[in-house]
């Protein structure tokens, strides 16, 4: 299954975008980011399905809330940056 | 005990919020700091929190309710990043030494809008002579912790916004039973305690922001740790260190409370206890009341004084009756200065909604006792 990760810029951003997403009835589930793609030192992503991943990021922008970054977990468990 | 004393910290609380507080102890981690469950359920629970007050004071981003120790904390950051030395502030004159001694620390230059005792018109034109002169900031209670005077402050608001001038509300004695709506009152900041009208434990507060605030403390969010700033983002930016989670639960309990139960049927039964409680008292011979003609300017805050008698002496004498109130100047001097009571201080009865009319009636009965020796 390949999964999306939405980077937050802060817990209670991702707790936010994940509460919208769930009101759409997109199943989000919040995590710590990876190290390897948390730029910062510290975030949080909201994991999303392949098949939602489009539908998510419409409904992000149209609550306001944009991701910072997001990212493919590729199958054999690596990082992509989706260019936005 | 009779515990007249909601004004310093409600003593009775729902249960819910001891059970939730004790849960919170046993089960939840650092929201934040862990992906573990114990973290994430305190994250949860954190969340739940900031949402429910978010909802019930109408700020539509819940990231702009920040989690402090209490109304003093919140005030400070506030004011602490709006005033600088020399900034001329202006006050109105019912304010607690929370707003007052800040203020002075900073080396602002305060003003003080005078009027006289529930004379809400009267508050209005002295703020808007007051800020004739300009102004960095406006620092106002929206109810008196000492008399209980409900001040006008959306059409207080309304004079800061009409002037471009930042408002600072401390909703200390209101949050939870009068309408406090950041939608209304766009104020730069509005600080409460957790632990009084919202009933949670002590050692919580909340602070809505409408602006951009500067941290009073720096450390660990558990975000952006690379950057050795504190986050330009909120809440992480002015909650630095582990939160209070026991007081975090708690206070989402009570928040819950006061939502199910409604500000408004709050206040409802406060007044009548107070009024109940005024009614009482006139009735006593050597009794003096500060109390409102008008019924929709006081909240459960009463202040009364007893000829011939030293207020901390009444306190002291209702103590070992078994009747919880405060006496003196309750932080506020400047309060007190106002209404001319500086030097005697008063007697102050404040209610909760888990207050009763036959302990009222239990309080009348032994001030008159009192008044008979």
């Amino acid at each position: 299954m390949v999964y999306y990760l939405i980077v937050c810029r802060s817990l209670t951003y991702a707790q936010r975008t994940a509460a919208a997403l769930e009101r759409a009835g997109i199943t989000a589930h919040i995590l710590r980011s990876p190290r390897a793609i948390d730029r910062e030192g510290c975030s949080h992503s909201v994991k999303v399905s392949e098949r939602n991943l489009a539908n998510a990021l419409l409904i992000l922008g149209r609550v306001g809330l944009p991701p910072k970054r997001v990212y493919l977990i590729a199958g054999d468990g690596s990082y992509k940056e989706v260019l936005l | 005990m009779i515990y007249l004393d909601s004004a310093a910290t409600t003593m009775q609380k729902p249960p819910s919020v001891a059970r939730a507080a004790a849960y919170a102890v046993g089960h939840m981690a650092s929201p934040g700091r862990g992906g573990h469950p114990a973290a994430m359920k305190a994250a949860e629970t954190a969340f739940a929190c900031r949402q429910a007050a978010a909802e019930l004071f109408g700020v539509a981003d819940p990231e702009r309710v920040a989690f402090t120790s209490n109304a003093t904390h919140g005030l400070n950051i506030a004011i602490r990043s709006l005033v600088s030395a020399g900034d001329r502030v202006v006050i109105s004159g019912w304010e607690h030494n929370a707003v007052t001694r800040p203020l002075h620390g900073i080396g602002a230059e305060i003003i003080t809008a005078q009027a006289p005792l529930f004379d809400r018109a009267g508050q209005i034109a002295a703020f808007e002579a007051a800020l004739d002169g300009g102004a960095k900031a406006v620092v106002c209670n929206h109810v008196s912790n000492v008399f209980g005077f409900i001040l006008p402050v959306e059409e207080i608001a309304a004079l800061c916004r009409e002037r471009g001038v930042p408002f600072i509300l401390d909703a200390s004695q209101s949050a939870g039973c009068l309408p406090v709506r950041q939608d209304r009152l766009e104020a730069a900041f509005i600080a409460m305690p957790g632990h009084k009208g919202l009933y949670g434990p002590q050692g919580t507060g909340l602070l809505i922001c409408g602006s951009d605030p500067a941290p009073l403390l720096e450390g660990g969010t558990g975000s952006a740790s690379i950057q050795q700033t504190m986050p330009d983002f909120l809440p992480d930016r002015l909650e630095a260190g582990t939160h209070n989670m026991p007081g975090i639960a708690g206070l989402l309990a009570g928040l819950r409370y006061v939502r199910a139960r409604g500000p408004e049927a709050i206040l409802r039964r406060e007044r009548e206890l107070t009024r109940r409680a005024a009614r009482g008292l006139a009735g006593i011979p050597g009794v003096h009341l500060f109390v409102a003609d008008n019924p929709g300017e006081q909240a459960g805050v009463l202040s009364f004084l007893m000829e011939g008698k030293d207020c901390e002496e009444v306190g002291e004498w209702l103590g070992q009756k078994g009747i919880a109130v405060r006496a003196g100047l309750h932080c506020a001097p400047t309060a007190h200065r106002t209404a001319g009571t500086l030097e005697s201080g008063t007697v102050r009865v404040s209610v909760s909604d888990f207050n009763t009319p036959a302990e009222i009636v239990c309080f009348v009965r032994a001030v008159s006792e009192l008044a008979r020796t």
